[in-house]
């Protein structure tokens, strides 16, 4: 018997395996998701919302207001799309380069720096597969999937029995946390917890090089020289160890150069791949999208048929700096994620928001376009965390416009 | 005994290194302006040692405080070993979001898990609305 199943646009893991019960284009029950990807199918509700300066208005006005704010802007920024499908981005892409816009996407300010130099080829690679059926010895370093990517361990990383792997996380598998925090996943690692203080990833990094190559582990903090010697024998023995990369370790880093070495002296010694453990369902397909065309991953701007790109084109710095002049932003919610002393300067211009749901940004913008939910609403294509693409189509129907509606009503009027 | 514990109230210092919780992404996705997503990001887990010097009750409410911004949250015990004293932990949401600098150095990426605060008890004060 074929079974219907559907994917979970819940976090960047893009389950496929999800099964639902739907009635009236309401989704009742949710099966094999886990605790955030059940809510996120059961967002789905009332009927489209557009409001201009905070009044309800139609479909129409609500398009052309949000033309009129780009079409008067000289240097508009357009943010977000992690949460939007590889045809949505697209378009968007060719919307700022149409608008000569500022463009960019949260992975200017998390994950981004590893995703480009995984598309440079500076990490080896594997996808989630892989790594279910091969990995002996994985590594969360800053990361705590349990939380924010609550089936990782389950479907892929530790507790499955792959082809290679059938005696699972029993004897078969090695889970290892590096954290400054004993998380939910760091319990699940049990002695293989490393705890560094906050900011000292990078000394641990050398100090484990160190332990790789025989010598003394040393950090200013202390760490008991014996537990880095203990873990660099774990991973000197791994046959597919895979480093999945969150964002504590990004943060901790001032550059990737240490990640770099590390990857490097782990592969001198055993096979190590590299996942960045992206969030948003589609914030990778935004970075192969963006590279694809202009050879960046985010923080570009658009100007007579060229682009530039740099940290001054990231929303932060743009905002910062007062660069922009007005700002469109899709399915993200930049007032309550980024910092408050930053966020703020977009009160100063016109905001256009198009969300499935109401968020402090949509609250606060001139233009407020209530989308489909992308993946429950609205199909398309995206690209998972490890690179793979992944197809789905729209789990119910509803009359709220997708994403990609409202971008290509944008263009047509432009 | 510690001076701090002789002031009316004390003040004490600390990093806050903030966190994703699975329960609050769940309550974030059902209503981000719910009291549930409140309750679960608008809280602070101190250690012991810290929590009893500020004088105050769990789900009492306290003040976190820098140049970048005033926040009250609810103040719990971590229950987390080893001791972590001058460390708190803070679910990452608009209310940790107040308190992050705006230096970046120009490389575009705020130092979101680098927050230094003080804490002051708040006792009967209301948590603070993240509205602009
Ligand atoms: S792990 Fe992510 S993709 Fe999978 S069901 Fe949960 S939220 Fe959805």
């Amino acid at each position: 018997m074929e079974k219907n199943y559907n994917v979970c646009t819940g976090c960047g893991m893009l389950c496929d395996d999800i099964e639902v019960e739907s009635e009236k284009n309401i989704v009742n029950k949710v099966y094999t998701a886990c605790r955030v990807g059940v809510a996120h199918m059961k967002e789905g509700r009332e009927s489209a919302v557009f409001r201009v300066d905070d009044k309800p208005v139609d479909e129409a006005t609500a398009i052309s207001e949000a033309v009129a704010i780009l079409k008067n802007a000289k240097n508009p920024l357009i943010f977000g799309l992690g949460t939007s499908t590889n045809e949505t981005q697209k378009l968007a892409i060719e919307l700022a380069r149409k608008t000569s816009a500022t463009l960019d996407d949260t992975s200017s300010f998390c994950l981004g720096r590893v995703v480009e130099a995984l598309l440079q080829n500076r990490f080896k690679a594997c996808t989630l597969d892989d790594v279910r059926n091969k990995a002996d010895v994985t590594i969360f370093w800053g990361a705590d999937p349990s939380d924010s990517h609550p089936r990782h361990l389950s479907k892929y990383s530790y507790f499955p029995r792959g082809t290679e792997k059938q005696r699972g996380w029993e004897e078969d598998r090695t889970a290892i946390a590096i954290d400054v925090r004993k998380s939910h996943t760091a319990k699940i690692c049990g002695n293989n917890f490393f705890q560094v203080p906050p900011g000292g990833d990078a000394e641990f990094i050398d100090a484990l090089i160190a332990g790789l190559s025989g010598k003394l582990p040393k950090t200013s903090y202390n760490f008991p020289p014996k537990r880095i010697l203990e873990l660099a024998n774990i991973l000197k023995g791994a046959k597919f160890g895979v480093v999945f990369v969150g964002l504590g370790l990004v943060y901790s880093l001032e550059n990737l150069e240490p990640l770099f070495r590390l990857m490097d002296a782990l592969n001198e010694k055993a096979n190590f791949h590299l996942i960045p453990m992206v969030g948003h369902y589609n914030m990778r397909g935004f970075n192969e999208n963006l590279f694809e065309e202009t050879g960046y991953v985010n923080s570009v701007k658009f100007e007579d048929g060229a682009v530039k790109h740099g940290p001054e084109y990231s929303i932060v710095e743009a905002l910062k700096a007062k660069t922009v002049d007005a700002a469109l932003i899709i399915g993200s919610d930049p007032l309550s994620s980024l910092p408050r002393s930053i966020a703020k300067n977009l009160l100063e211009i016109p905001v256009i928001s198009m969300d499935p749901c109401e968020t402090l940004t949509s609250r606060s913008s001139k233009v407020y376009i209530n989308t489909a939910i992308s993946g429950v609403e609205s199909g398309g294509s995206a690209t998972r965390m490890d690179g793979v693409k992944v197809e789905f189509k729209p789990v119910v129907e509803t009359k709220r416009l997708s994403d990609e509606a409202v971008l290509k009503k944008i263009m047509e009027a432009l | 005994m510690d001076f701090g514990s002789f002031l009316k109230s004390p003040e004490i210092k600390v990093k806050v290194v903030t966190y994703r919780d699975i329960f609050q992404d769940k309550a974030m996705i059902e209503n981000r302006f719910g009291e549930d997503y409140r309750d679960r990001s608008a809280i602070i887990k101190l250690d012991s040692a810290d929590f009893k010097q500020l004088n105050v009750k769990k789900g009492d409410t306290v003040t976190l405080k820098n140049s970048f911004g005033t926040i009250v949250v609810k103040a719990e015990e971590s229950g987390y070993e080893p001791s972590h004293k001058g460390i708190a932990y803070m679910p990452n949401s608009p209310w940790s979001n107040m308190l992050v600098s705006d230096e970046t150095g120009g490389t575009g990426v705020p130092k979101f898990k680098d927050i230094s605060a003080t804490i002051t008890s708040a006792k009967g004060a209301k948590v603070t609305e993240p509205g602009f």
